[in-house]
């Protein structure tokens, strides 16, 4: 065990921790913020995406340990004061959710893209996600939905209509 | 109009008030009801779930694809401090299956594919239940496996299951041949296609193939089950089929429906995996041994591919008969399913894929025998488009190829052949104006891709990239695949302020029906949209059947139940109105409110008063909660016929196309999608982003089995790419550079306010689709999927074809199968 | 992780090196972790304790100068690497090749070093390395020595670093700078994916070298060629090279096709 002293979304805490114990399961077990989500516990799928100090990480292949005195952002930290933030906002307009389970790791990976380019191009926003799987949605109204916060939507092709 | 006076219409049947006119709700762009919670990291799954005293479960699972058990020995493990429950098959005599009765809980005796669960223990922690399952010991006798399904029908084949002839099946469908390893044997014979095929002009036989491919929900399998005195189960589980799970469970156990209680979360993907029973009673006899604990167990990423199901491998062999019009006039279709160690869905995908094999088309005389094939792999299940996915891919290629052959564009083939009114299906349906329209999803696709000709710009394209363009339009289509007696219900509870909240038990994974359901349900009420509340989770003790979210028939049935079940609670509120206002229900009328009387709308009474029953002024009190309910079940459909497979299967038909533009590498195979464009009848159109985000998702993931995915097996059956360091799916840069979605609505007649499914169609064809235009763009003429770039290498150059899925020499990656692959070299 | 170790983190080099020649006990070293605990919950490696690199100052030191080179310390993330400006414009082919190693997440941990250590086929910092001369200095109790990276990996995840040694940093000559060309890899999506087969190519005014990773057991060099020498020359050279195999990710036939049509495209500075 050792003891270690993070801030999650704003919040200290100071916890004994297994040393062998991931970020991930940290974050989940020991201090119950369940919302960012294990895929795969092998880096490649993004699910269990955070923001250690400043930066875009899979939660999965990180020490709790090693994160002593860090600043850790997760996707509870987003909604302030019951409302949502403006890159939720706009996946829940753009249906960028599906079942959702990707979600979490998404909005964060997106958060961090936008903080290094507050204008990203298609491609850029595409680059950006690429290390969060999404089996559901095809990504396109993600995409959409960062394209709008970003005010670069222009007007959305949609679904159309044929006879 | 009222919905509710039925008597004063005399225009249409229980829908046809919906069926036109002015929507307020549906078809309009509304954010889904579910994204908030899943947004904010709320939404609690089953594997973010945790109890008091759980406990944690892990599986010792087998190395082997097929061995005799001689002996476990579980003394060490059971000697681990934290260790509270350990079970081996010996103590379990239960057998569970969905249609074929075929399973252990855990190996008895004999494993029968690689990952099978032989033993199981619950301990207090994971790291400790990982422990012990490391110091369980297995003593096993190798037995030569048998690993594809044509080597598996051989008269010397070994038998996976030599008792099929002693089990329990569903004999209105099925039929297994005993003695064989053929779990079930579909027949389609229609007309007489012996004489077809002399008459016919050409005649064309061919052979595709695909292997297993696996889901991949991001949220793995997860149940959690406490199993306490007297028989009270409660299971929490990752689950599309609530209701199924606890009959099956129920079944096996041989205990009172009223005993087992299945609960339903947030749900994170299923795609037809996560349909019927899996871990389920694994988990709840690791509970019964630990007496009563909640016990937990996550499959990982890994005991997802090979430890639960996957998607059955096909071969489908295909032989067509043209005459010199071009139509065709005879086929034969013939589909080796791959079941792998069990029957589960492997015999029912069988079955819906042998009465639509031919795809759209009018097929005059035909014949299918569809096989269902045990063999020594991980077993094959539901999976999004319930085996049209698969045998798509044989037999939209087979179409161009056909085509090809007799010399006449590929596109106008299908027209020519394609399903319109007045033509007969497989099973003798007859195609009716409302059925839906080919011919318009056709024509649609074809001009969003500029079919049969390239642009100034693509040309240009070609030349600065030196790639070629090769375009493509194919058909489909699909009818949920379930028993005709499929039924659902839905409840809808009015509440204090005239809110309602519905209690049903489709789930919700993902598709976004619940959103779909709410617009209905708000659209009949004439209430807005916030008004309604779809209860997320579902649970078996308090919310009406649904036989399982499966099929994309939750919309047509589900919508149904809810309009009934509104149609019920305005009528049980204008009864009670009748009584206040002292008016005959009939010369009611209501608006988002209140109810009022129709030529004094003065005299009225609001819903919050009569929500949960009315008071007079003196406080004498009528009425009660307002509570709706609506029941419905498929109408019209027949068992098929076991010897012709004549009959009425189909709910509905959604019909669709896609089109699509690639570009390819002459030289080594690379190739880039620029563009695809996927259109589909879906009859009314109740959300269009839902919809669209189903046309993309499906169609992407379509792509992944059309680019890469797939199993890949040594010749001892080992799974050899069990993750994703090795078993890739599409992430956002494989998203082609273009996409497109349409819609065609020729409304359903007994569809809510005309609508049928499109959750599973998006994802059908789509290999095929790229495998025309491959070909079309530079000759590669495939016939197996995924479609690498080798393959399509191969394939130019002549080279003999490599089909690597059970791999003569190819090492697998270490960090895939590390337990077998240790010491191999890797590259 | 299902398997359980203990964890140090030293703030001190020679605490390091203590730690590696004193224990007797298995204990692995790391510093962004994707391959080590990727290994160790795939059971493959199961260690008693881990080394957390990170509290040394020194080891995340990436720093250029015209006289001593590129220096990367064994800390110094992959991103870090790419968007470090000495790097995008002498030592581009590192920027290049970098931005093809897995997704953003990982390369936010991922260090160039581990991955050189790692001595996996199919990392993709190697190739490009091995074409800039790129030396490893290894540190033990017992001193330092420096190495070529050609002469430390010596095949499919194995190296010359002994139990007790460490490696402080990867120096890439300074006669290297202003040296271009690119980096083709050949994937099983056009996401992330490890690389099925790739080669990596220096152009400088006097040579052309190439590197190709994923179709020998180690990263392979190919010998210096003059810059007038023939696509075919290369092609020919380099299919002596190396030896692919067969396996799950691909075939050997086109692994080794594929290395031609990379040195091609390479060579003609297509794309
Ligand atoms: S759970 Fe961390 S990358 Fe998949
Ligand atoms: S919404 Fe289901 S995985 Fe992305």
């Amino acid at each position: 065990m050792v003891r270690i002293t993070v801030r999650v979304n704003g919040k200290e805490y100071t916890r004994e921790v297994v040393e062998s114990r991931t970020l991930l399961h940290f974050l989940r077990e020991d201090l119950s913020l369940t919302g960012t989500k294990e895929g795969c516990g092998a880096g490649e799928c993004g699910a269990c995406t955070v923001i250690l100090d400043g930066q875009a990480v899979n939660s999965c292949l990180i020490l709790a340990a090693e994160t002593d005195g860090s600043t850790i952002e997760t996707i509870e930290g987003e909604a302030k004061n019951g409302k949502l933030s403006r890159m939720q906002e706009a996946f829940h307009n753009h249906h960028a959710v599906q079942c959702g389970f990707c979600t979490p790791g998404m909005i964060m990976t997106i958060k961090d893209l936008l903080r290094r380019k507050p204008k990203p191009s298609r491609d850029e926003i595409i680059d950006g996600i690429e290390g969060n799987f999404c089996r559901c949605t095809g990504y396109e109204q993600i995409i959409e939905a960062v394209l709008d916060v970003t005010g670069q939507l222009g007007k959305k092709e949609g679904l159309r209509h044929v006879r | 109009m009222l919905p509710v006076n039925l008597e004063k219409r005399k225009d249409s049947g229980m829908f046809g008030d919906l069926r036109s006119g002015e929507t307020r709700v549906i078809g309009k762009r509304t954010p889904r009801v579910d994204s908030i919670a899943k947004l904010t990291g709320e939404a609690i799954f089953v594997s973010d779930m945790a109890f008091a005293g759980m406990l944690f479960a892990q599986v010792k699972k087998s190395p082997h694809a097929r061995a005799r058990i001689l002996r476990i020995d579980t003394r060490k493990a059971e000697a681990l401090p934290g260790v509270r429950a350990i079970l081996t098959g010996d103590e379990l005599d239960y057998r569970v299956g969905l249609y074929m009765v075929d399973k252990y809980i855990l190996a008895k005796g004999e494993v029968r594919h690689y990952g099978e669960a032989v033993a199981a223990v619950a301990a207090d922690t994971t790291a400790i239940a990982r422990q012990a399952v490391d110091l369980i010991h297995v003593e096993y006798e190798k037995l030569p496996p048998v690993l594809h399904p044509l080597d598996a029908i051989r008269e010397d084949a070994p038998l996976v299951h030599p008792q099929l002839g002693n089990y329990d099946y569903i004999d209105t469908a099925f039929s297994p041949i005993p003695g064989t390893n053929i779990c079930n044997h579909t027949k389609l014979r229609k007309g007489d296609i012996e004489t077809a095929f002399k008459r016919s002009e050409w005649i064309l036989e061919r052979e595709y193939t695909n292997p297993s491919v696996q889901h991949v929900p991001m949220e793995t399998h997860v149940a959690i089950v406490s199993w306490k005195h007297d028989d009270q189960v409660t299971i929490w589980s990752s689950a599309q089929s609530p209701f199924t799970l606890r009959n099956l469970f129920c079944m096996a156990f041989k205990l009172s429906h009223r005993k087992v209680r299945v609960i339903v979360p947030y749900v994170g993907g299923g795609f037809g995996g996560k349909a019927g029973i899996h871990i389920e009673p694994l988990v709840a006899c690791l509970s019964r041994k630990a007496g009563g604990r909640p016990v937990k167990f996550t499959a990982t990423r890994e005991e997802e591919f090979s430890l639960l199901p996957c998607r059955s491998a096909l071969t489908y062999r295909v032989k067509t008969g043209v005459s010199s019009d071009g139509k065709i006039i005879g086929q034969k279709m013939t589909m080796y399913w791959d079941s792998g160690a069990y029957a589960d869905y492997a015999v029912n995908v069988t079955r819906a894929s042998g009465y639509s094999a031919a795809g759209p088309y009018e097929i005059p005389n035909s014949w299918v025998d569809a096989y269902t094939i045990y063999t020594n792999k991980p077993f094959g299940t539901a999976y999004r488009g319930f085996g049209h996915v698969e045998f798509f891919w044989g037999i939209e290629r087979h179409m161009d190829l056909v085509a090809h052959a007799i010399g006449m564009d590929s596109l106008d083939f299908r027209k020519k052949n394609a399903l319109r009114p007045g033509s007969v299906t497989l099973t003798g349906e007859k195609i009716e104006e409302h059925t839906g329209n080919v011919l318009t999803c056709l024509k649609a696709a074809e001009k969003a891709v500029g079919y049969g000709r390239l642009t100034a710009g693509e040309k240009k394209r070609e030349q600065r990239s030196g790639m070629k363009i090769g375009k493509a339009v194919v058909a489909l289509h699909k009818a949920p695949a379930m028993p005709p007696f499929t039924a659902t219900g839905v409840i809808l509870k009015m509440n204090e302020d005239a809110t309602v909240t519905a209690n049903l038990s489709l789930t919700e994974i993902g598709q976004g029906t619940y959103t779909a359901l709410a617009q209905i349900i708000a659209e009949h009420l004439r209430f807005p949209l916030h008004r309604i509340k779809i209860s997320q989770e579902t649970d078996t003790d308090r919310d009406p059947y649904d036989w399982q979210t499966v099929a994309s028939k939750g919309l047509l049935l589900t919508g149904n139940a809810a309009l009934l079940a509104a149609q019920d609670l305005l009528r049980k509120s204008y009864e009670l109105a009748s009584q206040i206002l002292r008016a005959q229900p009939v010369d009611l009328d209501h608006d988002k409110d209140k109810v009022f009387i129709l030529h004094n709308p003065e005299a009225s009474v609001t819903f919050r008063e009569m929500a949960v029953g009315y008071a007079f002024p003196d406080g004498r009190s009528i009425g009660g909660p307002l509570i709706g309910i609506g029941s419905y079940i498929a109408q019209g459909l027949t068992h098929l016929d076991k010897e012709t497979g004549q009959g009425l299967p189909a709910l509905d038909w959604t019909y669709g196309a896609h089109g699509i533009i690639v570009e390819v590498d002459e030289h080594t195979g690379e190739y880039n999608i620029l563009k695809v464009a996927s259109v589909f009848d879906v009859g009314k159109v109740i959300n269009p982003d839902a919809v669209r985000g189903q046309a993309i998702g499906g169609m992407l993931q379509g792509l992944g089995t059309a680019i890469c995915e797939g199993y890949i097996y040594d010749q001892e059956g080992h799974l050899l790419n069990p993750s994703f360091t090795d078993n890739k799916i599409p992430t956002a840069r494989d998203l082609p550079l273009e996409v497109e979605s349409m819609v065609v609505e020729t409304p359903q007649l007994d569809g809510p306010y005309g609508a049928r499914g499109v959750g599973e169609h998006s994802m059908i064809a789509v290999a095929a689709a790229l495998g025309n235009a491959i070909q079309q763009a530079c000759g590669a003429e495939l016939t197996h999927m995924p479609i690498r770039f080798e393959d399509v290498w191969r394939s130019l150059g002549k080279k003999e074809p490599i089909d690597n899925w059970i791999t003569k020499s190819p090492f697998g990656s270490c960090k895939s199968a590390p337990e077998i692959r240790k010491n191999r070299p890797v590259q | 992780m299902i398997h359980d170790f203990r964890y140090v983190r030293p703030e001190r080099l020679d605490e390091v090196l203590d730690l590696l020649s004193d224990r007797g006990e298995k204990g692995c070293v790391f510093s962004g972790g994707t391959d080590l605990f990727v290994d160790i919950r795939a059971g493959m490696t199961t260690p008693d304790y881990v080394v957390d690199l990170k509290g040394i100052e020194s080891l995340h030191h990436l720093s250029f100068d015209k006289k001593e080179g590129l220096s990367i310390g064994a800390c110094v993330t992959v991103n870090e690497l790419i968007q470090h400006e000495a790097v995008k414009k002498h030592y581009s082919i590192l920027a290049i090749a970098g931005r093809e190693l897995a997704s953003h997440q990982i390369r936010n941990r991922a260090t160039v070093v581990g991955n050189v250590v790692t001595a996996s086929p199919c990392g993709d910092m190697a190739s490009p390395l091995l074409c800039l001369d790129a030396e490893a200095v290894i540190l033990s109790n017992k001193g330092s020595r420096n190495i070529l990276l050609s002469d430390f990996v010596t095949g499919v995840k194995s190296t010359t670093l002994r139990p007790d040694e460490l490696v402080e940093k990867i120096i890439v000559p300074s006669r290297m700078i202003d040296a271009t060309g690119g980096y083709k890899k050949l994937k099983r999506i056009r996401g992330h994916d490890l690389g099925v087969v790739s080669v990596a190519l220096l152009k400088r005014k006097d040579t052309l070298r190439f590197a190709i990773s994923s179709a020998a057991p180690t990263p392979v060099l190919l010998p210096d060629f003059p810059p007038s020498a023939s696509v075919e020359e290369v092609q020919a050279a380099a299919q002596q090279a190396i030896s692919p195999i067969d396996d799950v990710r691909c075939s050997r036939e086109y692994r080794a096709f594929m290395v031609n049509v990379f040195i091609e495209r390479l060579m003609k500075g297509a794309e």
